[in-house]
């Protein structure tokens, strides 16, 4: 660029006038409180002070311990169950929609899949302990019916119950971009499949499922990244051991007051969630790509 | 501000939101309590009401670690309400002032040992104001009388998967140290913590669940899930009333437990401390007494009043004076040995 002459184009300078207000406001609201985690994380706290030595040993803690490793797997282990449930039960109802719906009644559709926002996230889980409870619908029907004498107990309070609540929880979120997903794919395609001889299946797997990637990939990120990091869910559905990473991070911000050991664990599970997601994005790549 | 909202909105939905927002701004906004939620209950100080015409203002939580984050994360209330185990913590943390107890009614008629248990230094920190009992409660058609005589039942492989016990580290050691022969913790050190600790490790092992509160308790208990529980008098109290067959012992060979909160002066307040003490003096009222009893199943630091309350009331709360065996008082722990027990508590209620 020559001398002389503005560094910036009047464009570029309207669209960093236009994009500042928002950078800023992430910035002051997400860099810098996790720039203050990342600080807390190299602390110690004694009591109720905190001293200001950096130190590695809250993460050497954090990735050596068995309790917290076994929290770590475990919450990777319930996440990815959720996500493959949520895939799995999403993928045929996207399908549906996206397929066998009119377009003109596609919009209810969607619509009707909002529908258990409506409801606080609590009363669904209540929901839940109703239904699956020692007592509950479930466990009344069968008993009632002569089929078990004694209720099942097996079905709350452990790790099956928080990956079922989060499932149902989670599922509108893989719906809508595997919907958006499928609904794009030019039907045009299809019909020559079909002319060039291929049966449902092969359609299905040549042409309709690597087409639905970017939305199953999508979904899968999704629902993946959130749920490693709930807390609510396995505090009230979990059961004595269906705890999860995040459960531990509260309790050694709050009762253990061990706040810098809190920051630890959080940027540890952030780091596992990054490296699965994006071991993940790197499998599925090839579908990734824009069409040619 | 609620013009300019108004200005967008239809009317009938402006109509509804300024009806929603009102009641908020009814109650006397000059005092802040910081409060266990459903301590906002216009029955525990009618007497401020009558003074004041109003209620404060309550600013519910509901668990002391949370409030205490609130407090030094610089939320500003003029009264709050920690239990034992935590007035030490706060009045280190500064956020505690010293209470004038001339100014403090009935201060004399105070249960003793609950009133110097919060003495630090020359000053009192907390005015007791609630207790109640943590011991054994079951469901009394599952579960024969005799097997609840010993704190033992908690590890007995009978009763596997149909145990509760509080998700509570002072009532849960409460329970562990009279099992493994503790019942004054002060007196406790490091190697006997280490047996309370291994003991609750197996009653682990039959625990259905760690209940948080008594409405959560009575849920399993209601429908036979949980059969025994380390409960607090306010559950067969309350279960008994909605016709639930649940017993309750206190006099187990080992011992129970007892537990109390109390009202704190919060440094800093941003209000007039004479209304402070007006709340405080609300607390300690006969009236407010009778009530906590009756209406809540809690017993009350004001330990004069509750001598008049009459034997049928306490027994029917299960707050009578227990001599007969040990009686584990959940009084201040010295912060090493309480820092152990909750480490420790997390670890076994992680499954480690």
């Amino acid at each position: 660029m020559p001398w002389g002459r503005p560094r910036i184009s009047p464009e570029a300078a309207s669209g960093l006038v236009l994009i500042s207000p928002t950078f800023i406001y992430a910035l002051l609201l997400l860099a810098t409180p996790i720039a203050a985690v990342v600080l807390l994380s190299f602390w110690t706290q004694d009591y109720l002070d905190l001293q200001r030595t950096l130190t590695l040993a809250n993460y050497q803690k954090a990735w050596s311990e068995p309790i917290y490793q076994s929290l770590m797997l475990r919450s990777v282990k319930i996440s990815l169950l959720v996500t493959v449930a949520t895939v799995l039960i999403g993928f045929p109802i996207a399908y549906y929609i996206a397929f066998m719906v009119p377009p003109r009644h596609r919009p209810i559709w969607l619509f009707l899949i909002t529908i258990p926002f409506w409801t606080s996230y609590l009363v669904r889980i209540f929901l839940w302990k109703v239904i699956l409870g020692y007592g509950g619908v479930i466990n009344g029907s069968l008993v009632g019916l002569g089929i078990i004498e004694e209720p099942l107990k097996f079905i709350l309070y452990n790790q099956g119950a928080v990956v079922l609540t989060l499932s149902h929880a989670w599922l509108p979120f893989a719906i809508l971009p595997i919907f958006v997903a499928l609904n794009k794919i030019d039907r045009s395609l299809l019909e020559a499949a079909e002319d060039l001889g291929d049966g449902p299946v092969r359609r299905f797997l040549h042409i309709t499922l690597p087409l639905a990637m970017p939305g199953i990939v999508a979904a899968a990120i999704i629902v993946f990244i959130p749920t490693i990091g709930d807390y609510v869910t396995p505090r009230l559905v979990g059961g004595p051991n269906g705890l999860m990473i995040a459960n531990m991070i509260e309790v050694q911000f709050k009762k253990a007051n061990n706040a810098p050991l809190g920051a630890a664990l959080a940027l540890s599970a952030m780091f596992v969630v990054t490296l699965i997601s994006l071991l993940f994005l790197l499998a599925v790549r090839k579908y990734l790509r824009p069409n040619q | 501000m609620n013009k300019l909202i108004c200005h967008r909105l239809s009317a009938a939905i402006c109509a509804a939101l300024i009806a929603l927002a009102s009641p908020a701004l009814a109650v006397d906004e000059e005092l802040i309590i910081l409060d266990w939620s459903g301590y906002e209950d216009p029955g525990f100080h009618q007497m401020y009401i009558e003074q004041h015409g109003d209620s404060p203002a309550f600013s519910p939580f509901g668990e002391e670690e949370e409030a205490f984050q609130k407090l030094r994360a610089g939320f500003k209330a003029d009264v709050s309400h920690p239990c034992s185990q935590s007035v030490r913590k706060w009045y280190d943390a500064g956020l505690l002032d010293p209470l004038q107890t001339d100014k403090i009614a009935h201060w004399d008629d105070l249960n003793k040992g609950m009133v110097e248990a919060f003495k630090f230094g020359d000053s009192y920190y907390a005015m007791p104001a609630d207790w109640g009992a943590t011991a054994i409660a079951y469901r009394n058609d599952l579960v024969p009388e005799e097997d609840v005589q010993s704190l033992q039942v908690f590890v007995d492989p009978k009763y596997a998967g149909k145990t509760s016990i509080a998700d509570n580290v002072d009532d849960a050691y409460a329970l562990a140290f009279l099992a493994t022969g503790v019942s004054d913790w002060n007196m406790a050190t490091h190697e006997d913590l280490d047996r309370a600790s291994a003991w609750l490790r197996e009653a682990h092992k039959n625990v259905r669940d760690y209940w948080v509160d008594g409405t959560g308790l009575a849920q399993l208990m209601a429908p036979g899930e949980v059969v025994i529980a380390w409960a607090w008098n306010e559950t067969p109290t309350t279960m008994n009333a909605d016709g639930h067959p649940i017993g309750y012992n206190r006099e187990t060979t080992e011992g129970s437990s007892t537990w109390f909160c109390g009202y704190v002066d919060l440094a800093d307040g941003p209000n007039d401390e004479a209304k402070v003490y007006d709340f405080f003096n609300a607390w300690n009222d006969p009236g407010t007494v009778d009530y906590l009893v009756n209406a809540w199943g809690y017993g009350h630091g004001n330990a004069t009043a509750m001598s008049m309350i009459g034997a049928e009331a306490l027994e029917s709360s299960y707050l009578t004076d227990i001599t007969s065996v040990p009686l584990l008082f959940q009084g201040p722990l010295n912060y090493d040995l309480r820092e152990a027990m909750i480490a420790e508590f997390e670890m076994i209620k992680a499954g480690f």
